[in-house]
This record gives C-alpha cells, sequence and structure tokens, in this order.
C-alpha cells in the first residue's frame, strides 16, 4: 500500500472525526441540524459504494431502500410503539436485507444498462406501492416518525432541536462510525478483492473460481441493508416519511453524490454527501433553481473529473483505490 | 379508447428513445423532459397564436410546428454535451442524461412557472364522438391518426431513405458503419435531434388533452422506459407495440382498479426483464 | 493411450449456425504431458480451448476431467475442480495490482472469498503464496497497477494468475504471443519451472511458434478446418512434411534440443 496515503489517512482522519465531534459545541445550530442527513446518507453512500465502486454496478433504484428504513422507522414508531433507535435501526437493517435477497436475485442477472433499468423499475414499484396503499402508508402525505429512545433514554422533555443537535447527532455520528469501520473491513478482506475483480473483469475473475454472480447478489444485499440503516436514520430529523424518499430521482441524486465525491475511493462518498448537502443548502438560500447548478455540476463532473473530487486530488488515481 | 390516445403519445416518446438507443446506444433519460417541454411549449405557442388571433379550429397546427421545432434543443444537448462522452462507460453516458433531466426541470420551472398551464377546452372544437358507445374527443382521433401517420413516416425513412440505411447500418454495427465512411458526428447529431423531436411532438400533442404540469418529464420516463422494455431495446415495431400495451393496459387498470395503475405496469416491466429481456422485438440482451 | 486420461475430450464437434467449427474431435491428455495444439487460424483452436474448458456447449460429445463429465459446466466450476486457464487476448484487472491479483488467485482457491470481515493483507497464507508465484514468474513490480504494465508482463501476470489456482492441469491459449522472439524461451523456462514447483500435472498449450512447439512438447495435436490430423511425437509431426506445410505453411527451423 502507497506509504504517503496511509499517512495522509493516518493524519487527516483523525482531525476530520475530533472536528465533526467539536460542531455541536462551537457551530451554529443550523448547520449542526445540516450535518444530520450528511451522516445518514453517509452511511448509505457508503453502502452504495461497494456496488457503484468496488463491484461496478450502479443502481438507478437503491432509493427503494432509503424508503425501507425510513418506513421501517416510521411503523415502529407509529404502529408498534417501539421507540428504541436501537432496534429500529436493527430492523431496518433487517428488513432492507430481506427485501433486498430477492430482487438483488434478479437483478444480478444483468449489468449495465439493463441493470440500472431494472432496479429502476424495482425502486418505482415501491414508490407506487407507498402512494397508492395509503391506507396503510399515508399515501402521498406520508407517516409522521416519532422521537426515538437513544439507548433507552426517553428524551421527549428536551425540546426538539436540542435533541437533533445534541444526543442524536452523536448517536448518528456513533452509527456513522461504526458503519465505516465495519464497511472499511469488507472493503479490505478477500471478500472485497473479489468484488474488485468482478469489476475490473468479470470473465476473468469466473476463470479464477469466483462466481460473479453471487458475489454482486452479496455486494447489493449488503449495499441495501447500509441503505436501510441510512434511511432509518433520516427518518428522525425529517419527522415524517414520505414516497417521494423512494422515487427514481433520488436514486440518481445518491449516485450524483458518491460520483461527486470520487467513487474510486474509500471516503469519496463521504465527501460527496458532504459537499452535495451543503452545496444544495446554500444554493437554495441563494436562488430556488439547485437543480439547473446541481444538473450542470453532474455534467461538467461527467465530462471533466468522473473521478470525482478525491480524483482530482489525487495524484495517482488508482493508488487511492484503498 | 383513452388507452389508445395515450399508447399513441407512448409511441411518440418511445420512438425517440429507440432511435437514440438503437443508434447511439444510449438511453436517453431525458426523453421524459423533452417531452415535458414539448409540453410547454405547445401550450406557448398555441396561446399566442390565439391571441394573434388566429382561427381556433387550426391551432393543432402550430401546436404541432411547436412541438417538432422545440425538438432542435435536442441538438443543443448533443453537441454541447453528450458528444463528449460517447466514448466512455454507458453509466457516465446514462449519468450525463440524467444531468439534463436536472437541468430541464429546473429550465421549465423558471420559464413557466409551477402552476400547471393549459389550453382548457380547446381542443374540444374539433367536437366529439361516440365510439363503442363512449363519447371521444375528435382531438384524440387525430392524434392517433397523427401517430399513425407518424409510424409509417418512421418506417418509410428507416427502410426507403439513404438516411435511413445509415441508421439501420450504424445500430447493427457502428465500427463497420464508420469504417464504410459514415460521419458519426453528424449521424449522431441528426438521430438525436430526431429523437428528442418525437418526444417533444408527443409532449404538444397530449397538452390539448391534459395539462402541462411540473412533475410531467420525470414521471413520463418511466412508462416510456416500461414501452421500450416491453418492446424490446432499439426497436421501432417494439416502440408501437410496447406503447400498445402500456397504453391499452393502463387504461384498463384505472377502470378496473386505480391503485394498481403503474404498479402492473412495472410488474409486467420485472416480469419481461427476467423471462425475455429482448422484450417482444428486440435484439441481443445483456 | 490405456493409462488414465486426465483430460479426455470424445467426439466434440460444434456448429456455429450453418458453420462446423469442430468435428468429432477426439483426444486425450495424460498425466505428465505437456501436448501443443497448432494449426492455421480458423482451424477451430479456440473453440476447441472453449469447449475442453467447459466454457461453452459443444453440438455434441462430451468432455471429461479425470473422469468427470465437465461438458459445458462454466469457468467457475471448472476451475475449483482443478484446470485453469490463460487467454490469447491477454486478460488483467486492469485497475488491481499485480500483487492483488495473485491474491484474488489464491483467496478464491482457498475458498476465503466467502470472508468478509477478515483482513486480506493479514492472511499469510494468502500473502506468502501470491509472493511465491510473483516471485516464480519474475513479476518484481508487485504493487504496479496491472494496467500500467508492459504488454509481456501483463501476459506473464495472466498466466500467473492461472498458475496460482495450483490446478493439475493448465490450457494456455498462445502463451507467447506479443513476447518478442529473445523472451519466448524465458517465458517457456519460467512455465517448465513453475510447472515442476506448483505440481502441475499437464500443460496443453495452443501455440503458433512451431519452434517452441517442437522445442517443448511431449506431443503435438494438428487441427485443420475443424478436425484432428495428427495426433503424434514432435519428431513424427515434423517428419510427416506435407502435414507440416498444411498446418504451418513453411519448414521450421531445428531446435536444438
Amino acid at each position: 500500500m502507497d506509504l504517503t496515503a496511509r499517512g495522509r489517512q493516518m493524519t487527516v482522519l483523525p482531525l476530520v472525526t475530533a472536528a465533526v465531534i467539536a460542531i455541536p459545541w462551537v457551530a451554529p445550530i443550523y448547520h449542526v441540524l445540516l450535518m444530520l442527513p450528511f451522516m445518514a446518507y453517509g452511511v448509505v453512500l457508503l453502502g452504495l459504494n461497494l456496488l457503484f465502486g468496488y463491484t461496478g454496478l450502479v443502481s438507478f433504484g437503491h432509493a427503494l431502500f432509503i424508503g425501507v428504513g425510513a418506513y421501517t422507522a416510521a411503523f415502529l414508531t407509529g404502529m408498534f410503539k417501539v421507540r428504541s433507535l436501537e432496534v429500529i435501526l436493527v430492523t431496518a437493517a433487517v428488513v432492507a436485507g430481506v427485501v433486498a435477497m430477492p430482487v438483488a436475485a434478479l437483478c444480478v442477472r444483468y449489468v449495465k444498462i439493463y441493470f440500472g433499468m431494472l432496479t429502476l423499475a424495482f425502486g418505482m414499484v415501491f414508490y407506487t406501492f407507498l402512494l397508492k396503499f395509503y391506507k396503510l402508508t399515508g399515501g402521498d402525505e406520508g407517516m409522521p416518525v416519532a422521537r426515538p429512545f437513544l439507548l433507552g433514554r426517553d428524551l421527549g422533555a428536551i425540546p426538539k432541536t436540542e435533541y437533533l443537535a445534541g444526543p442524536y447527532y452523536l448517536y448518528s455520528l456513533a452509527v456513522l462510525v461504526i458503519a465505516a469501520l465495519v464497511m472499511w473491513r469488507i472493503v479490505h478482506s478477500p471478500f472485497g478483492l473479489c468484488l474488485k475483480t468482478i469489476r475490473d473483469n468479470p470473465a476473468k475473475a469466473e476463470t479464477l473460481g469466483i462466481g460473479v454472480a453471487r458475489y454482486r447478489w452479496a455486494a447489493f444485499v449488503i449495499s441495501a441493508v447500509y441503505a436501510g440503516v441510512g434511511g432509518a436514520l433520516l427518518a428522525t430529523p425529517i419527522g415524517n416519511v414520505d414516497p417521494t424518499l423512494a422515487y427514481w430521482t433520488h436514486s440518481g441524486n445518491i449516485v450524483f453524490m458518491t460520483l461527486l465525491g470520487g467513487f474510486a475511493s474509500f471516503f469519496g462518498p463521504l465527501l460527496g454527501a458532504f459537499v452535495f448537502i451543503y452545496l444544495q443548502d446554500f444554493v437554495m438560500s441563494v436562488v430556488p433553481f439547485w437543480r439547473l447548478v446541481f444538473g450542470a455540476l453532474l455534467a461538467a463532473l461527467v465530462i471533466f473529473a468522473p473521478g470525482g473530487l478525491l480524483g482530482l486530488f489525487a495524484r495517482r488515481r488508482a493508488r487511492e483505490l484503498v | 379508447m383513452g388507452g389508445v390516445f395515450h399508447a399513441s403519445i407512448l409511441f411518440l416518446v418511445a420512438a425517440g428513445l429507440q432511435v437514440v438507443f438503437g443508434v447511439q446506444k444510449v438511453f436517453n433519460l431525458a426523453c421524459g423532459s423533452f417531452y415535458a417541454l414539448g409540453a410547454y411549449f405547445g401550450v406557448t405557442a398555441v396561446q399566442w397564436y390565439i391571441s394573434a388571433g388566429g382561427p381556433p379550429a387550426f391551432f393543432i397546427v402550430p401546436l404541432i410546428l411547436a412541438g417538432a421545432m422545440i425538438g432542435l434543443t435536442g441538438l443543443v444537448v448533443e453537441r454541447g454535451l453528450l458528444s463528449f462522452v460517447y466514448d466512455r462507460d454507458e453509466t457516465f453516458q446514462l449519468l450525463l442524461t440524467f444531468a439534463v433531466v436536472l437541468m430541464m426541470e429546473d429550465a421549465i420551472r423558471m420559464t413557466w412557472g409551477t402552476a400547471p398551464v393549459s389550453t382548457s377546452g380547446l381542443y374540444l372544437i374539433y367536437g366529439q364522438t361516440r365510439i363503442a358507445g363512449a363519447a371521444v374527443p375528435v382531438y384524440n382521433l387525430l392524434v392517433i391518426a397523427a401517430s399513425v401517420v407518424i409510424a409509417l413516416a418512421i418506417g418509410w425513412l428507416l427502410t426507403r431513405t439513404a438516411f435511413g440505411r445509415i441508421i439501420r447500418a450504424t445500430a447493427d454495427n457502428r465500427e463497420m458503419a464508420e469504417a464504410l465512411g459514415v460521419d458519426m458526428r453528424r449521424v449522431y447529431a441528426k438521430v438525436f435531434t430526431l429523437g428528442t423531436a418525437l418526444g417533444t411532438l408527443g409532449g404538444a400533442l397530449v397538452i390539448p388533452a391534459t395539462a402541462a404540469m411540473s412533475e410531467m418529464g420525470v414521471e413520463l420516463i418511466v412508462e416510456a422506459f416500461a414501452v421500450v422494455v416491453i418492446g424490446g431495446l432499439g426497436s421501432m415495431r417494439g416502440a408501437f407495440a410496447g406503447a400498445l400495451v402500456v397504453g391499452i393496459l393502463r387504461a384498463v387498470a384505472i377502470s378496473v382498479y386505480p391503485a394498481l395503475e403503474m404498479l402492473i405496469i412495472y410488474l409486467i416491466v420485472i416480469t419481461v426483464l427476467v423471462f425475455r429481456p429482448r422484450g417482444l422485438f428486440g435484439g441481443a440482451a445483456a | 493411450m490405456t493409462e488414465r486420461m486426465l483430460l479426455r475430450a470424445e467426439a466434440l464437434t460444434k456448429y456455429y449456425g450453418e458453420f462446423r467449427a469442430l468435428h468429432a474431435v477426439s483426444l486425450g491428455v495424460g498425466a505428465g504431458e505437456f501436448v501443443s495444439i497448432i494449426g492455421p487460424n480458423g482451424a477451430g483452436k479456440s473453440t476447441l480451448i472453449n469447449l475442453l474448458t467447459g466454457l461453452a456447449q459443444p453440438t455434441s460429445g462430451t468432455v471429461r476431467f479425470k473422469d468427470r463429465d465437465i461438458t459445458g459446466i462454466g469457468p467457475v466450476r471448472l476451475a475449483k475442480l482443478g484446470m485453469a486457464r490463460s487467454f490469447q487476448l491477454v486478460q488483467i484487472f486492469p485497475d488491481l495490482t499485480v500483487l492483488e491479483t495473485l491474491q484474488a488467485a489464491v483467496a478464491a482457491r482457498l475458498g476465503r472469498g466467502r470472508r468478509l470481515f477478515a483482513s486480506l493483507t493479514g492472511d499469510r497464507e494468502i500473502q506468502q503464496e501470491a509472493v511465491e508465484v510473483a516471485d516464480l514468474f519474475g513479476l518484481g513490480g508487485r504493487h504496479a497497477l496491472s494496467r500500467e504494465l508492459p504488454q509481456g508482463d501483463k501476459k506473464l501476470l495472466d498466466v500467473a494468475s492461472a498458475f496460482a489456482l495450483r490446478p493439475e492441469v493448465i490450457l494456455l491459449d498462445e502463451p507467447t504471443s506479443g513476447v518478442s522472439t529473445g523472451d519466448k524461451t524465458k517465458v517457456m523456462e519460467i512455465l517448465v519451472r513453475a510447472a515442476k514447483t506448483i505440481g502441475l500435472q499437464a500443460i496443453i498449450q495452443v501455440e503458433h511458434d512451431m519452434d517452441i512447439v517442437f522445442g517443448y512438447s511431449d506431443r503435438v495435436i494438428a487441427l485443420h478446418q475443424g478436425e484432428v490430423l495428427a495426433d503424434a511425437t514432435p519428431s513424427a509431426v515434423q517428419a510427416d512434411q506435407r502435414l507440416v506445410d498444411m498446418v504451418v505453411g513453411r519448414r521450421p527451423v531445428r531446435h536444438p534440443r
């Protein structure tokens, strides 16, 4: 492994983590709250990039699993009166994984455009289901999400913003860090290496005895689990989940975020989520037409910098492929 | 009958998608956005036409003209953006069309605002007629007829003209076509423009019957996508057949169990992709 | 041919539509043999290799490996059974380093692909074996990216990754194509030495360079228009001038051995 890349990570990471932990105490509330979707999307993107950057599959329906996670949270806090965030997150992970298993089994038989189209179709199936079965799901108004208990503690007495900017912030951060550690392990395991071979040359991977479909399936399910957890994490700050979470453009946006940060590296997607959310917030405060700006940004990315932001920074891009 | 009307519109958009995919191997996610553009522009053109004193009975003329003309924006998109990524992975091409979707969504919003616009009851000027016991606006029949005419025209273009032969040759084997001296850049530019013009025309023609709304672009792509999957990617006949299937199925579903409307379509898409990825008329699959 | 054949093909026939690529090809390779398949372009060599490695389905006929029917079983199962191959058009993993490519092969062989949470670099076995194979093949720049390697090294890497599977039988599709003449012997020596080290039982190669063919093979199988013209020792094939002319098109230079 390239020593300078390692060295860079060893110094930058702790600093960044420390900065992020410090934010609730130093930054204005508005920015602290903005970090919450970033962290939730961070978890989602860590998973998505396993599929995109490490296995080479681009899904246009991944928001499905964000929706699954978010609605799981809504159902648990609402219908089943379960308020423990730990239970919610684990359940969201399991439900997303279970839903993903048959979907993945169908989708991984195809690649490229067909894979993209099939995942898009599944995403829209779920969206339509959420929209039309309004007796169950609340239709286009969605479902509310009650404030969950953190580590068993009912913090209902604290005002909402303090709850979100304080305990919930740190909790989300912890989830993100744990998710990142686990994903790091996965990516640096023999399993992760096999995924990379499939991304680079599936035919050759097969001659080495690597069952391509099986590994893709596993990568898909894992990334869905991450999306589910991220979705559940996203639900509380929003307070209300609705079907647009599963819409295909939402799937497109998270792919956009991954591309923005750089899909060829581990931390790229996290950077992408951060930049996307802050930039979107900034642009929206200046002009209401953030999509125009972002569309142009995506176009510029695709044409000039497909490696994303980290791709621009890296001296030898592939070396960052940790 | 409403189903057939809807199918005609779908056919136009899908045909645009197919010709672009068949020749350039690019799945244009923005085709829905062009459809929306055609719709909005169509409304504006008709409104201008009426306020300029044009006889309402002929409103369909400026509508069609506007719909076709605004398709030229496709040329701008193709030359200005898409042409830079032809040598890249299909994923990036797809993402670029997504970028166009985003940009056009706001461009439309900026120009026409977020409230729906329409030509109101203007289309009823052609009256109604009864078919199989149901009242059908004559306008709808006109559109269906127009679609069929266009379908035939496309068929003629593809089989009888030199340009059509070039399109088919390129769709079949790009390298060989290039080796035979075909200027890819110009072919791609023309094909893409043709594709978007079909989409914008579809959008314009649907306008009198509905209103132009901000969501129509992103919503249509999923239906158009269902059409080309069922019909088979890259095939004109597929666009025709697929459009009929989707249009009629939707109409049936709406009258039987509205909630299931699009769900049925998606499920069929998934079934097709699983059991017969080529669709009805498509070529080799993934 | 009474001893047990490691790899045996019986009456392999393959049609692509109307076109007959192979017709009733039968052959057997036993332990300890180095067999070369020769023939002009279009003779069906690649088709034969694809059928022998279970990559394609024959129209009729069977392929047996260690008495097991492997007709059309596909590359994944074949690799697990102990047969590996390299490709005519060199196949690499562009964004992986040399070492990572070999690690992948070793990991796949050891069945470690399942391990999601184990550390790759911490796995001593994988590391050691991968380094061994790299050294065996003289692939010095272990951390070099595969796509940045010179063509010859890419070729070696392709072959090396097949060797890393420690197969019993290996099929090499033109292992020295693209290699400069001076280096060809070097490559062959590496191959032979590596084969001995990992306990390879048989090598089958498709090769155009007649010096290499006659210099290293125990047996030569000549293919022409989808049929086996000859299946004999190098000297026997060389002696048959008609055969040589038909298959090769020129008289080979006698390689002193």
